[in-house]
């Protein structure tokens, strides 16, 4: 043990000096302290990469629209180039926020449609996306999940929240057609009924930890 | 019997802490053992995987639902770790197998941190003596639990019960009004490091002084003496235009006969005026034992806690998503959350033990970490620890408690997380 003869404390720690007068400690018995915590760590992990990953995609798109917009309006190619830009910041936030997978993949499917859509509006052709893309992604994405909960029934509670919000999603084309806004048909139709078939089953599936996963899910 | 599937709403104080929590503000209490002997780390992982699926309410993983988050069981393997340097720290629990709270070796120490939303210091307490104890038994010891060891009693379903809501009363409902408090500010640690300054007084000598020369409490006492230690080192408070308010949780299960293990405590305050210039430590104490006298009355903790209810049972605020409530809360918690307080006491109270046990645990500690500084009191045997933990490089506030105490005639020993040499890192 320490004592500091000014503040009048003892002390059961290495310390040489007092905390609060900064006095030389003296030894007060034979009793040996010890440092009763973690030390801590000299070197903090950097984000470093992650900053200048995000700012040189951000100096992309700066440079992209200064160039295209000096060659005159509308704007083009700068405009691909700024989707991709933003396409590869939001995957990587996405890659690297730990989280299950079902959840990245379903959000990694709604992030690359929505960027083809995007890319399909800048170059003035965006039917493909809309017409075949959309359907596709979202139709491959339920079937992935159902069937993970089918292989993998003890965690489908796990896979719910991204079932749903795929589900819901997959009703999007066929509102599309409702609309208008598509050409080809059956692939949005064939979408909307696959996402409405599961929807149905999800909710009227008699299962009784289905009931209950829904209780949980939308008590209010 | 107990459920092996389960799942929980969250109770009215752990709704806002997933919003609010990050590195700087991470909700997260610490509880320590010091134990008479080099903590075996594989056998104390297999201790708090034998007690937790005794404690419900610590078996669980935090969910989103849409419209609230919700706890579901959870039945994953618990890892134990070694200690970190950093005191409470925030972490997300997908990287903690779900659960919401971390269990911590180093040497002779078993260190339970618990994030507040699922439980508050006295829940965590019934669970750390239970591992500690599985630990001992484990190890090959044979200890009476003389029932003081929950995970050695039957489960009952009130330990899992919501008492906010079991006690909330339509009718007592009021309008909770706040107004912002002082804050001390100064350069803080990096790195989001908490200094945490241990002063071990003697419990005798401590309740001799608050009783015969003070005729107060040991809580009474302490944040009086908080109060006054602000008025005389913080020399912008009574410049100000904030009073000073010291929040002390109260343990609400004595006053609603309540065994839960969930959150059940409510903030009393201290308020001292800023405009006073003529603050002694005695008149700081009169005003305290005034104003504990006035809030810890059960009419007036269950109309708080009416209120409190009543705002989470507002139908607006119900049926917004979760996404949108989550920014509502931040919003909310930036604006108003730390600003009404200046800082924090809280007293655990003696650590009841059985014999067989408390022999085997030679210390105790209980950490609060926050802005400003975050006081706790925590008792063992025959010593006191009074633990306070700052962000803030300045020392004045705590070094003038210190020699408060030892003018007081108390022996005072310290003990810190703080090294020579810190200076360059932090």
């Amino acid at each position: 043990m320490k004592y500091c003869k000014t503040c009048h404390v003892h002390y059961d720690t290495t310390l040489e000096h007092c905390l609060l007068c900064n006095g030389e400690l003296e030894r007060e018995n034979e009793q040996i302290e010890t440092y009763k915590f973690a030390e801590i760590e000299k070197k903090k992990r950097s984000r470093f990469f992650h900053r200048l990953f995000i700012f040189l995609n951000i100096v992309s798109v700066l440079i992209s629209f200064y160039i295209d917009y000096t060659d005159g309006l509308p704007l083009s190619w700068s405009l691909v180039v700024s989707i991709t830009n933003l396409y590869a910041v939001m995957m990587f936030i996405l890659l690297t926020v730990p989280t299950i997978w079902t959840s990245k993949l379903t959000k990694s499917i709604i992030v690359t449609v929505g960027m083809v859509i995007l890319i399909g509006l800048a170059i003035r052709d965006h039917q493909w996306a809309l017409d075949y893309v959309l359907p596709f992604a979202v139709m491959l994405n339920i079937f992935l999940i159902t069937i993970l909960i089918i292989v993998n029934k003890k965690k489908w509670f796990d896979y719910f929240s991204s079932l749903i919000i795929i589900t819901i999603i997959g009703l999007v084309p066929g509102l599309l057609n409702l609309l208008r806004l598509t050409i080809v048909t059956w692939p949005s139709v064939a979408c909307f009924s696959y996402a409405l078939v599961t929807l149905l089953g999800i909710f009227f599936l008699p299962s009784k930890s289905s009931r209950e996963e829904f209780r949980r899910r939308f008590h209010i | 019997m107990k459920k092996q599937k389960y799942w929980y709403k969250l109770d009215n104080a752990g709704k806002i802490f997933p919003a609010v929590s990050q590195d700087e503000n991470s909700n997260v209490f610490r509880l320590s053992f010091y134990l008479d002997e080099t903590v075996d780390s594989t056998i104390l992982e297999e201790a708090v995987n034998r007690v937790l699926p005794r404690f419900e309410t610590f078996a669980v993983q935090l969910k989103n639902g849409l419209f609230w988050n919700y706890f579901a069981s959870n039945t994953h393997h618990f890892e134990v770790e070694p200690e970190l340097s950093q005191v409470c720290k925030y972490f997300k629990s997908h990287t903690n197998q779900g659960y919401m709270f971390k269990v911590y070796y180093f040497e002779n120490k078993v260190t339970l941190e618990t994030f507040h939303a699922i439980s508050d210091g006295s829940g965590a307490m019934h669970f750390l003596k239970s591992i500690v104890y599985n630990y001992y038994k484990l190890r090959g010891f044979k200890i009476d639990h003389e029932g003081k060891i929950l995970s050695e009693k039957p489960y009952s379903k009130k330990e899992s019960e919501d008492n906010f809501v079991s006690n909330y009363d339509k009718s007592k409902r009021k309008n909770l009004q706040e107004e912002k408090a002082y804050h001390f500010s100064g350069e803080r640690f990096s790195n989001h490091w908490t200094l945490m300054l241990k002063a071990k007084v003697d419990t005798k000598s401590l309740l001799n002084l608050v009783k015969t020369k003070y005729q107060c409490t040991v809580t009474q006492f302490v944040t009086a003496l908080l109060g006054y230690s602000f008025f005389k080192e913080a020399l912008d408070f009574t410049q100000g235009k904030k009073p000073f308010k010291i929040f002390i949780p109260v343990n609400l299960r004595p006053y609603f006969d309540s065994i839960t293990l969930r959150n059940f405590s409510l903030y009393i305050k201290a308020t001292y005026d800023q405009k006073r210039t003529d603050w002694t430590f005695e008149n700081m104490l009169e005003i305290t034992k005034e104003q504990f006298k006035d809030q810890l009355d059960k009419d007036k903790l269950q109309s708080r806690i009416s209120s409190l209810v009543g705002f989470e049972k507002n139908v607006l605020l119900r049926v917004l998503p979760l996404v949108l409530k989550t920014i509502a809360f931040k919003i909310g918690y930036r604006i108003l959350g730390e600003s009404i307080s200046s800082c924090s006491i809280s007293n655990l109270g003696v650590v009841e033990l059985p014999s067989g046990l408390e022999s085997r645990i030679l210390d105790t500690d209980f950490v609060n970490a926050g802005y400003g500084i975050a006081l706790t009191l925590i008792s063992m045997k025959n010593h006191t620890n009074i633990i306070m933990s700052t962000p803030l490089k300045d020392l004045s506030i705590i070094n003038h408690m210190i020699q408060f105490l030892v003018k007081e005639g108390l022996d005072v020993t310290l003990d810190t997380n703080y090294k020579e040499g810190y200076d360059e890192i932090l």
